[in-house]
């Protein structure tokens, strides 16, 4: 009897939790309706992408000398370099350069090895067509500028969520002057200079040192 | 003849022919899903009757009852067992469908001799209309009763046989000699689950 | 049919708004038999409803739409008029633009007639939905119950769609639909059924009528908590909505029983479920919240200002008070589904079935044998 009754109290219980959880998780959901958005409306707001950003691979045909290292560090051998050997004046002579972005994972490793500078990222990352071997950049789509999001007068840049001040969430509305969370590398290294400075005793220790120094300054 | 007669006659007309036609094709079509979805129609089409006869009630119940229950249960069998599969040449069909169409269409002569020759009183009683939920109610609650609730026993009875039949419940013994039984493979269905030949 | 709408039009002594009488007596002012004149008058109000559930759908989805982005955050539709209010606009039209395709290996009959089957019942149910003392298209004396034996004629509909779409997934979705329905019909119709028990009527103006003696303290919210709670899980089941979306599960079945069709056979599933969704609230607001009952009882506020409440100034300002609280009601309910829809994760099926019969089924039942006891304790309160 009291078995029955146990487990209609247990019954009832569970039932009233559920409702709790529930009304719980609905105000959660309902809280959420006081936040404003902070999603940037693509076409016309665009974010800015960071300096490291890995976009599309820009590529300087004059500076090139058709050494293959970009096709040789490249993990699937992607670059397509389309030389033949003069054989007057016993030097190669570049004919076309092409990379297919519809393969490229962008990893940056062609641009990392190459010896002239000739490839470097860019911050592009519209590469949609309705083709896809559209994609397949030769040297002519490979030399050109992307348009930079802070240029282009239709756009309204936005900064990354990295690149805000202290707290703030929402990049629309933030004042361009004003810096960004943390310290620069520039502002970090002039800091730990200063502090080489005021502690002569650990003077001959190298920058990855520097935490411990400070440790033992303090 | 008034607009609201005539309105009546045509819908009258139009759910009786709906009916006749209805219910030949559940009967003769092949498809047994088109079957069940005309029977669904015509149990609609009675419906839409009751309601010319101004028993909403009734008609409701109707629709409630055999379209939304009734209809969708058999549907749903149907579905649940939607096997494609030949049928067996059964012989001499030809006279098979020739005797039964024979005792159907003597079903109906009988019917229409006793709808011919029965004394109807026309126009019969006043409807109801408005008041019909509480006669019925009354009505099952008192003169009924007996038979109201006989059908809800005869209904228990078949749901409890149902479920009797349709599950697959283990039993420490069989049912009939009283020996203990192996449950040892119960999900397997080739051997049989309640009488063991080899104990007896 | 027609005898039960010139009953339900006379049978009422009419306070408030009549327009149908005053519409009858223009005309027949022009000189036009009584007859004619309600004939004229028949198509004028259902064309209205009509008119009034799609408005309602469109609003109802601009405003799941924005409701959905803002509890995610997003900003939502935006661009097609101001706040984005004309985009279930452009959606429809891009739907009706749509090629109408019907798959080789469908039955293109019952693949035809299924969205009818499911759109049509769920239209003629706004028959019963009162806006104000007069403002229905028929006061049908079976009234709520037309509701519940015509929404049991989807399944119909969903199981012929699935079955024709010739698609495992449209076939497992229509039997999970039909499945679902049934069992949520029945602790849904034990909840009104004790709603009809204190009301003694299955009128939805008389449910109304009998819940504004006191405004906001005599809805039957306070009176029926529990079967509210069961009537608005079992609405919500009834109208796949989530969590009960099994039916169209995307994860599992792609999109259930719609997922075949496409342009306008689509678009009256779409069409369908949210007129059952705001048909749903309706009903709930009818049921449990006073319908179109003002809070405080427009009778006192009228009585405290002095006004006669037969005088016309005040029938139209009590209709149009009427119109703007159920609405306003409804829309409430809507915004609670709409949350809920972004709060809950999607049931199992065998939990689906385990609420509907294990849980909603016997609490109905036990709500049902203490309201008719109430009645019989407390038949001032409970509706003797």
């Amino acid at each position: 009897m009291f078995g029955f009754l146990k487990k209609v109290a247990d019954y009832t219980r569970d039932a009233v939790d559920a409702a709790n959880y529930l009304a719980q998780g609905l105000a959660v959901t309902f809280d959420h309706l006081r936040r404003r958005p902070i999603t940037v409306q693509y076409p016309y707001e665009k974010l800015i992408p960071s300096e490291r950003y890995r976009g599309r691979i820009h590529y300087e045909f004059d500076k090139c000398i058709a050494c293959e290292v970009c096709v040789r560090v490249c993990p699937i051998n992607l670059p397509v370099v389309d030389w033949v050997m003069n054989k007057e004046t016993k030097k190669k002579e570049l004919r076309n350069y092409s990379i297919d972005f519809g393969v490229c994972i962008f990893c940056g490793n062609c641009v990392e090895y190459c010896p002239t500078n000739c490839l470097s990222m860019t911050e592009e990352y519209e590469l949609a067509a309705f083709d896809r071997h559209s994609l397949n950049y030769d040297n002519v789509a490979l030399g050109r500028l992307p348009t930079s999001v802070t240029s282009d007068p239709s756009v309204q840049p936005l900064r990354e969520l990295a690149y805000l001040p202290k707290g703030v969430m929402d990049p629309h509305d933030v004042p361009a002057n004003q810096p960004r969370a943390g310290q620069l590398p520039a502002e970090v290294l002039k800091g730990l200079s200063l502090q080489k400075d005021s502690s002569p005793g650990d003077g001959g220790e190298s920058l990855q040192d520097a935490p411990d120094g400070e440790q033992s300054a303090g | 003849m008034t607009i609201a007669t005539s309105t009546e006659l045509i819908c009258f007309l139009i759910l009786g022919a709906v009916v006749v036609i209805g219910s030949l094709g559940v009967v003769l079509l092949a498809n047994i899903v088109y079957s069940a979805f005309l029977l669904g129609g015509v149990f609609m089409a009675v419906a839409g009757l009751y309601l010319l006869l101004n028993a909403s009630f009734v008609a409701a119940a109707q629709v409630l009852v055999y379209v939304g229950a009734v209809n969708v249960l058999i549907l749903f069998a149907i579905m649940l067992v939607n096997k494609r599969e030949d049928l067996k040449p059964i012989e001499g069909l030809a006279l098979r469908r020739l005797l039964s169409g024979g005792v159907c269409l003597g079903l109906l002569a009988l019917l229409f001799r006793v709808a011919l020759t029965t004394p109807w009183a026309v126009p019969g009683p006043a409807a109801v209309g408005a008041g019909a939920t509480e006669r019925i109610g009354e009505h099952l609650f008192t003169d009924y009763l007996l038979p109201f609730e006989l059908a809800s026993v005869l209904l228990l009875m078949a749901m409890i046989g149902a479920i009797v039949l349709a599950r697959r419940d283990v039993l420490d013994a069989d049912v009939g000699t009283g020996d203990a039984v192996n449950q040892a493979l119960v999900e397997k269905p080739q051997t049989p689950l309640l009488i063991d030949e080899s104990r007896s | 049919m027609v005898i039960t709408f010139a009953t339900a039009a006379t049978g009422l002594v009419s306070s408030g708004l009549d327009l149908e009488l005053s519409f009858s007596q223009s005309l027949q002012g022009l000189g036009i038999s009584p007859q004619v004149a309600h004939l004229l008058w028949l198509p004028l109000p259902m064309l209205l409803v009509l008119v009034a559930a799609v408005v309602g759908v469109l609003v109802t989805v601009w405003l799941e739409r924005k409701i959905s982005a803002a509890a995610q955050q997003r900003i939502g539709p935006e661009y097609a008029g101001a706040l984005g209010v004309l985009q279930p606009m452009a959606d429809g039209l891009k739907l009706l633009m749509k090629e109408d395709v019907i798959p080789v290996r469908a039955d293109g009959l019952l693949f035809t007639l299924g969205p009818v089957l499911v759109l049509v019942p769920v239209i003629l149910s706004w028959l019963i939905v009162p806006f104000g003392q007069n403002l229905l298209i028929s006061n049908v004396g079976v009234g709520i119950f037309l509701w519940i034996s015509l929404s049991s004629i989807q399944p119909i509909g969903l199981l012929m769609s699935g079955y024709a779409s010739n698609n495992k997934y449209s076939l497992l979705g229509g039997l999970r639909a039909a499945a679902q329905s049934i069992s949520y019909e029945i602790p849904l119709a034990l909840a009104v059924l004790a709603v009809v028990m204190m009301s003694n009527s299955l009128s939805t103006v008389d449910i109304v009528d009998q819940q504004n003696g006191a405004g906001v303290l005599s809805w039957n919210v306070w009176r029926q908590p529990v079967g509210f709670v069961i009537f608005w899980i079992c609405a919500l089941a009834e109208c796949e909505r989530l969590p009960f979306d099994l039916p169209e599960a995307e994860e599992e079945l792609v999109a259930g029983y719609q997922t075949e069709y496409a342009g306008m056979k689509f678009a009256l599933f779409y069409l369908g479920s949210y007129i059952n969704l705001v048909l749903s609230s309706l009903l709930v607001s009818v049921l449990y919240l006073g319908g179109w009952g003002f809070p405080i009882p427009v009778e006192w506020l009228v009585g405290w200002l002095g006004q006669s409440v037969d005088a016309p100034l005040v029938q139209v300002i009590t209709g149009s008070v009427g119109i703007v609280m159920t609405v306003l009601k409804t829309y409430l309910l809507v915004f609670l589904a709409i949350l809920l829809r972004w709060t809950t994760p999607r049931v199992r099926i065998d939990q689906l079935l385990d609420l509907g019969w294990k849980f909603l089924l016997p609490i109905a039942l036990v709500n049902l044998l203490v309201t008719a006891a109430l009645k019989l304790v407390f038949p001032f309160a409970f509706g003797g």
